[in-house]
């Protein structure tokens, strides 16, 4: 579902790589955890596999399509929601996601299906008509991810998804990702909240300075338990870098 | 009181933070802004002079000043309102201010403060030089200079007390309009037609005045008519009064009562209405709209089309900078043309006439192209959705550029249409006209998409919107008027030594070599360079 050798991405006029020699294969129906401390790549790697980063070497295949020679096909098959929320707020909920399934191609019997039952699932079907920009930080975080899913996409990339939410939102959230992945698709999700990640993910990976330092199975017997000392011992040091 | 010179002083600092005592590029700034100001002030002095010798001519330089006062007194009202709604509703620093620990009167005590020093020094920097005009043209009473004071102070009080109580209701009207995107572009392309047919006309009679000031420029018709007007021009006419030191009882009466009056107004809306309106939040709640959404199914370049078009079109900012001005461009161009071909056949013949319409097109073309330099600025937070998305970074900006080119082709046209309409032109050449002017607007418009992808300037604050003006966009504007110059310039000169024919094929060669040269330059390494911004 994501394949990802030997990834090297390193920023213009910085020395060292933000991102290095990283190699990641997600399988089908899982969902994966990206875990780091703040600067530590995941954002860049992430931003490296949803195309808005240019990276130095290495190859991203969603779905058997690189992202750098066919990054059409690779797009089509992902979904993602950014740290912050961005959608165009002069639009109303309906109007964006309806623009979003256009650019996918979905439809239209499709996206009104989707886009009726997530509205009731993230209760914001009395706020679709409403312009963007009256809502709630909780609410753009929801109309985000109905964007995200709206075409269904084999792999749904979340880049801290639960930042700032309430807890009624984060549930529905978590719902919806185990929903999506029992139905055959692949999740990957950067987090700060460990016990979120021993939660709900079946594999989990510990990127520190750009370097990936291990992938641990969560259905392995004790690993849950141990990730919070895990992830402590692998990132004790001192931040190098800050990430981009 | 401690806290409010504090608070004070954050406000100035927030004005001016980007000066530093220690940096040499602050303080050549400042240089720059304040032989800007002279010019500005030398050129509204020598305009002002003019305009009074004009009127005073036809025996009405007392109503001149009435007018002049009245435009100000208007003026002063619409920029203290618009102030006092930016700095005491709608800054986004109330919010932070109210944590520390000064209260709410201290808040709106320094934020009023800094309104008023705003407009004292705005209200002394416009008047000067026509209250010293005035005494140049006019044999002013003794004592004329002594009431300059008094005047600025009525001047600057009186609009500022009736701003306050005028903010609030019109905060809420421009709330209930804002969404209104239709009507709001109409009402504001026909207000900006309105001043600027206005200006071109009052602008129209000084170059009559100037080239034979022995005679009168108004009949005694119009002398009457303008006479009996501005005698009801209260209270403006009352600040003219005071200068001139006559009416002085009525004037400081009316003035003073009117100063009370005003005062005793907003201190009631504020006491009543200050804190409950911060607390509705209205910046937010009252400019977003409800719209039923019908689910419809769009090709990748309608949707994307659509998109572009909403971004513009549901923004005051946007649709003002580029709809607006697209929708007054023909009527500028109607009176400019008429009144730069009307001199230059006067003085210099009628060759000069087709070189003169063209640099008037391209003057203005250039100021709506500019538009485009902020393609992908106005992406703002947005911007790495462009990347995320299944579509080409190529369709993604062709699509842009296919907006930029129906408006600049409608507005071409319609310029077209009326100069040929109104004689100005012959079909030919009309023809030959929105040739040249539209492969300009290609040019323009594809160098300023370039120079956004290769620098583009995001606003990550507030609604995201471009606001300021972008070296992206000075470079546009200035690559716009060198063609607009080069072209112009050129058809003026041949059009003496070569038939109109040669001037045509020449222009067209020029513009065929800028229309290439954009093309190369938009392609080249395009999508590397989009690939490379980084928010």
């Amino acid at each position: 579902m994501l394949e990802i050798s030997h990834l090297y991405k390193k920023y213009l006029n910085s020395e060292r790589f933000a991102v290095e020699d990283l190699n990641l294969t997600l399988k089908e129906g899982e969902i994966f955890g990206f875990l780091g401390k703040n600067g530590a790549g995941k954002s860049t790697t992430i931003k490296c596999l949803t195309g808005i980063y240019p990276f130095s070497s290495g190859s991203i295949k969603i779905c058997g399509y690189d992202i750098a020679k066919d990054p059409i096909n690779a797009k089509l098959n992902m979904g993602y929601v950014p740290d912050d929320h961005s959608v165009y707020e002069k639009m109303t909920g309906g109007e964006y996601v309806n623009y979003i399934a256009d650019l996918y191609r979905v439809p239209k019997k499709d996206r009104e299906e989707r886009l009726y039952k997530f509205l009731e699932q993230f209760r914001l079907t009395k706020a679709v008509d409403l312009q963007i920009k009256s809502y709630s930080h909780g609410m753009k975080q929801k109309i985000c991810i109905i964007g995200a899913l709206i075409h269904n996409p084999k792999l749904w990339v979340l880049d801290e998804p639960m930042m700032g939410l309430d807890p009624q939102s984060m549930v529905e959230i978590l719902k919806r990702m185990r929903e999506h992945c029992e139905a055959g698709n692949t999740i990957f999700f950067s987090s700060h909240n460990l016990d979120l990640v021993a939660k709900i993910c079946d594999r989990a990976a510990i990127i520190n300075d750009g370097k990936l330092h291990c992938v641990i199975d969560l259905h392995v017997k004790g690993n849950k338990e141990t990730l919070e000392n895990t992830f402590l011992k692998i990132t004790a040091g001192e931040t190098v870098s800050s990430e981009k | 009181m401690k806290n409010i010179f504090t608070l004070l002083r954050l406000e100035f600092k927030n004005k001016f933070g980007d000066f530093s005592y220690k940096s040499g590029k602050s303080w050549a700034k400042l240089a720059g802004t304040l032989v800007f100001f002279v010019i500005i002030l030398f050129i509204a002095y020598f305009g002002a002079t003019t305009l009074f010798r004009m009127f005073d001519k036809a025996g009405m330089a007392y109503e001149a000043l009435v007018l002049l006062f009245t435009i100000l007194f208007v003026y002063l009202i619409i920029s203290g309102t618009s102030g006092t709604i930016k700095v005491l509703y709608y800054k986004g620093d109330n919010e932070i201010l109210m944590r520390f620990p000064v209260t709410g009167a201290q808040i709106f005590v320094s934020k009023t403060l800094f309104l008023i020093i705003n407009q004292f020094l705005s209200t002394i920097v416009v008047t000067l030089p026509f209250i010293f005009s005035y005494a140049n043209v006019v044999a002013v009473p003794p004592g004329y200079y002594n009431m300059v004071a008094i005047v600025i102070v009525f001047l600057v009080l009186i609009p500022f007390f009736l701003s306050n109580i005028l903010a609030i209701p019109m905060m809420h009207l421009t709330n209930r309009i804002r969404n209104k995107f239709v009507i709001l572009i109409i009402g504001m392309s026909v207000i900006m037609s309105l001043v600027f047919a206005v200006y071109m006309i009052v602008f129209d009679k000084i170059v009559t005045f100037l080239k034979d000031s022995s005679f009168s420029v108004f009949s005694e018709e119009v002398v009457a008519i303008i006479k009996e007007v501005v005698k009801n021009f209260i209270p403006t006419k009352y600040f003219a009064d005071l200068l001139l030191r006559q009416n002085l009882f009525v004037s400081y009466f009316t003035l003073g009562a009117l100063m009370v009056f005003f005062l005793a107004g907003m201190i009631a809306v504020i006491a009543k209405l200050y804190q409950k309106t911060l607390l509705k939040n209205i910046e937010v709640e009252g400019s977003a709209f409800r719209r039923k959404t019908r689910i419809r199914v769009r090709s990748l370049n309608g949707a994307l089309l659509r998109k572009e078009f909403v971004q513009v079109f549901r923004s005051v900012n946007y649709g003002f900078q580029y709809f607006v001005m697209a929708c007054s461009m023909p009527v500028m161009v109607y009176f400019c043309n008429k009144i730069a071909t009307q001199i230059g056949q006067n003085d210099l013949g009628d060759q000069i006439s087709l070189g003169l319409t063209l640099l008037v097109m391209l003057i203005f073309m250039t100021i709506i192209t500019s538009f485009a330099s902020t393609s992908v600025s106005r992406e703002g937070r947005n911007f790495y959705q462009t990347k995320v998305l299944p579509v080409s970074i190529k369709r993604q900006m062709g699509i842009k550029f296919l907006m930029y080119m129906i408006v600049s082709f409608a507005a071409n046209l319609i310029c077209i249409g009326i100069l040929v309409g109104t004689g100005q032109m012959d079909y030919f050449t009309g023809l030959w006209v929105l040739g040249i002017v539209q492969s300009a607007a290609i040019t323009l418009t594809l160098f300023a998409m370039r120079f956004d992808i290769n620098k583009p300037q995001f606003n990550l604050s507030g609604e995201g919107e471009v606001v300021s003006n972008s070296p992206n966009t000075t470079s546009a504007v200035a690559l716009g008027f060198v063609i607009a110059l080069l072209e112009g310039m050129i058809a003026m000169v041949l059009s003496y030594i070569a038939t109109q024919q040669f001037v045509m094929i020449v222009c067209s060669v020029i513009a065929a070599i800028f229309l290439i040269i954009s093309i190369i330059s938009y392609y080249a390494g395009m999508e590397k360079a989009y690939n490379r911004i980084a928010r």
